[in-house]
């Protein structure tokens, strides 16, 4: 492909616009791919989810998971999503055996809590069985040190490559310096978050394996915070204080070629998941055992369920809504205290983007299939 | 964009030892001394080395140039605060400098006299004398710098102490200025302390000033981008056909940068690396367009220059 350069202002969602967008930073797009059409989020299965609740799955004492009741998860939930009869069908909805594959991992709460090996493995076997070659499959992240807490190439086959873009920390030879976002949030002389360079320069597809947590800055951390802030240098500095610009950089990453054409899957990992102070999990009164496995090829579709199974667990521990902004819950540093949060969480970055096409955020319009194991 | 003339010369060791650390100094490359007048007599004639008389009293005092992993206090920013010389470096053209830099922090001092062309005397202790010898190595061959300075922003200094920190602040952030005696309408940008056009503010506090100076200069128009990092300074020399990128790694000696991504503008097809501690570095993902030039540095262990050329 010739060089081009997309240069384009990011605008609010219209139905968003009316009390935010004069506050919005201005975001300047650049990347030379092209989208391609039909391709990635919001994918075929726009406005679907399939949901697979199995109680086995993990045992909550020891955090040890049955790693066949989470194939069996992963058989139902493809099946139930795409309606194909067989597995290798199923997969083969979404990915060609002369793909090359990454699966974005989440490593953030590592070693307490990421994606799961047993989960990734599974994926990983589902690809192979399309008829990938192991060594055309990258299990990948940013931070390099997170990841080698996990060791999931103990999980995997040999050939099955496990890569990450910082391989020591803040390094930017990971990352694609033709594809950015440039924007100045807080007058930071670095302007510039680049593509992790693996999904410019090798992969053709993209599995994206969040967790189901609650994020101190974004709200939830979901789909479309792994798959933006994940793929992305030099995010964190769009928290400051008590401000954070998640609220439209998360879909405004998460739409930028070719993250967005090549991301056609996205399986939620919630054997287990945070209820607060994520998206780490330092404090194991903070995790819980949700026992499900969520599948869509819509990003948006599946962060607003989740919006809601964290909102259930917070209103069942007493803690405040994860759209509260109220001053009086505000705490300058991390915090044990349920009541408190570093930040104005900002969870409206789901809707956000739907505003940029990247899926369907009304609930109404949102069709779940669950099973239950 | 105007072009403002400094004096550029080699750093050199200033040294209260005696003649007796020639061999020394000699097999770490060190060719030059400077030491107290009333040790000069006994260090003439001592072969491969040349002295000279300093006096430290009369120089200008400088910093150890280092980074401080902490965020400082006026904001509240992940960003480290670099200890830099810059501002004392510009405000004083002309003048001789004195620096205490123990360990490898010389290095950094020495690169950081070559980054702003100033004539500085390097204090340093036997820890310091190796890696000293291999930057002032690395600076011979980069040759006499004979470009002028290319800025932005012109500073009509008071020489306050706060306009000293207003000048700190524009240079550690790697806005490109320069202390001017007037507003130069060549420049893209004057800075007159106490400019009503500014906010009130701005004035009192060099942080926000800096804001407000890299807003109405646009960061499209910045001569000089550096991506990658919180610790590099940046600075240029150049005339019409050639540009020297000078950038100085702040934590060198103790962490290197991995990738430095630098953004010039102007098209400048030819790129030549030459990079302290490197040998035959090669930039990375180099990309040039009408507007402007990028290139990646692989690694920055302390300092790098850059020449471009059409």
């Amino acid at each position: 492909m010739d060089r081009r350069e997309f240069l384009q202002l990011v605008s609010a969602s219209p139905l968003l616009a009316t009390e935010t967008q004069a506050s919005l930073p201005v975001y300047h797009v650049v990347t030379p791919f092209a989208p391609e059409p039909g391709a990635g989020m919001p994918g075929a299965y726009r406005g679907q989810v399939a949901r697979v609740h199995a109680a086995s799955c993990i045992d909550e004492k020891t955090d040890a998971v049955d790693r066949e009741v989470v194939r069996r998860m992963l058989s139902s939930g493809m099946r139930a999503l795409t309606g194909e009869k067989s597995e290798r069908d199923a997969w083969a909805r979404f990915i060609a055996p002369k793909d090359v594959v990454g699966i974005k991992v989440n490593s953030s709460g590592a070693p307490n809590m990421m994606s799961m090996p047993e989960l990734v493995a599974g994926i990983v076997e589902n690809v192979i069985g399309v008829g990938v070659p192991p060594e055309n499959i990258w299990i990948y992240e940013r931070m390099g040190d997170q990841m080698r807490m996990i060791h999931y190439d103990r999980f995997v086959p040999a050939k099955v490559n496990v890569w990450t873009a910082e391989h020591s920390r803040s390094s930017i030879l990971g990352y694609e310096p033709r594809v950015y976002v440039d924007v100045d949030f807080f007058g930071e002389d670095d302007t510039r978050s680049c593509l992790v360079r693996l999904v410019s320069e090798k992969l053709t597809k993209i599995i994206n394996v969040p967790n189901m947590k609650e994020h101190q800055a974004a709200g939830v951390t979901g789909c479309l915070k792994n798959i933006s802030y994940g793929n992305f240098s030099n995010v964190a500095r769009s928290h400051r204080l008590q401000k954070t610009n998640t609220y439209s950089f998360i879909g405004t990453l998460a739409a930028v070629e070719p993250v967005r054409s090549r991301t056609v899957l996205n399986i939620m990992d919630g054997l287990r998941g945070v209820w607060h102070a994520g998206p780490f999990s330092m404090d194991r009164r903070f995790r819980f055992y949700p026992k499900q496995i969520m599948f869509g090829s819509d990003p948006v579709a599946m962060d607003r369920l989740l919006i809601d199974v964290i909102e259930a667990k917070r209103r069942a521990e007493g803690a405040p809504s994860i759209f509260d902004r109220s001053p009086e819950h505000l705490q300058s540093a991390y915090s044990r205290d349920p009541m408190k949060n570093a930040f104005i969480r900002e969870p409206g970055h789901v809707q956000y983007a739907a505003g940029l096409g990247l899926g369907e955020y009304d609930i109404a319009r949102i069709k779940v299939e669950a099973i239950e194991l | 964009m105007i072009a403002l003339v400094l004096a550029a010369m080699l750093p050199v060791l200033y040294s209260d030892a005696g003649p007796q650390t020639a061999p020394a100094l000699r097999e770490l490359g060190i060719r030059r001394v400077a030491v107290p007048a009333s040790s000069l007599k006994k260090w003439q004639g001592v072969d491969g080395i040349s002295a000279e008389a300093a006096d430290p009293e009369r120089a200008v005092k400088l910093i150890t140039p280092s980074v401080n992993y902490r965020a400082y206090d006026a904001t509240a920013t992940q960003a480290p605060w670099i200890n830099s010389n810059g501002w004392r470096y510009l405000r004083n053209p002309g003048a001789r400098f004195f620096v205490e830099a123990p360990g490898p922090a010389a290095a950094l001092a020495a690169a950081e006299a070559n980054l702003f062309g100033g004539d500085t005397l390097v204090h340093t202790d036997s820890a310091g004398l190796k890696p000293l010898g291999e930057m002032l190595a690395f600076l011979r061959t980069l040759g006499e710098d004979k470009l002028p300075p290319l800025v932005n922003i012109g500073f009509v200094d008071d020489r306050t102490p706060v306009s000293g920190e207003r000048l700190n602040m524009m240079i550690v952030r790697n806005l490109l200025v320069g202390p001017v005696a007037a507003p130069d309408p060549h420049l893209d940008l004057n800075v007159a302390v106490g400019d009503k056009s500014y906010p009130e503010a701005a004035w009192h506090n060099p942080d926000l000033l800096e804001h407000v100076v890299r807003g109405n200069l646009t960061d499209d128009k910045r001569l000089l981008r550096v991506f990658g990092t919180d610790v590099v300074i940046g600075r240029l020399t150049g005339d019409a056909d050639h540009v020297r990128v000078h950038l100085l790694n702040y934590a060198g000696g103790r962490r290197s940068v991995q990738g430095v991504r630098i953004r010039v503008l102007g098209s400048w097809p030819h790129q030549t690396a030459a990079v302290a501690g490197v040998p035959d570095a090669q930039l990375m993902d180099c990309a040039v367009d009408a507007v402007a030039t990028e290139f990646t540095i692989p690694e920055l262990k302390t300092y790098a220059v850059i020449d471009l050329s059409r």
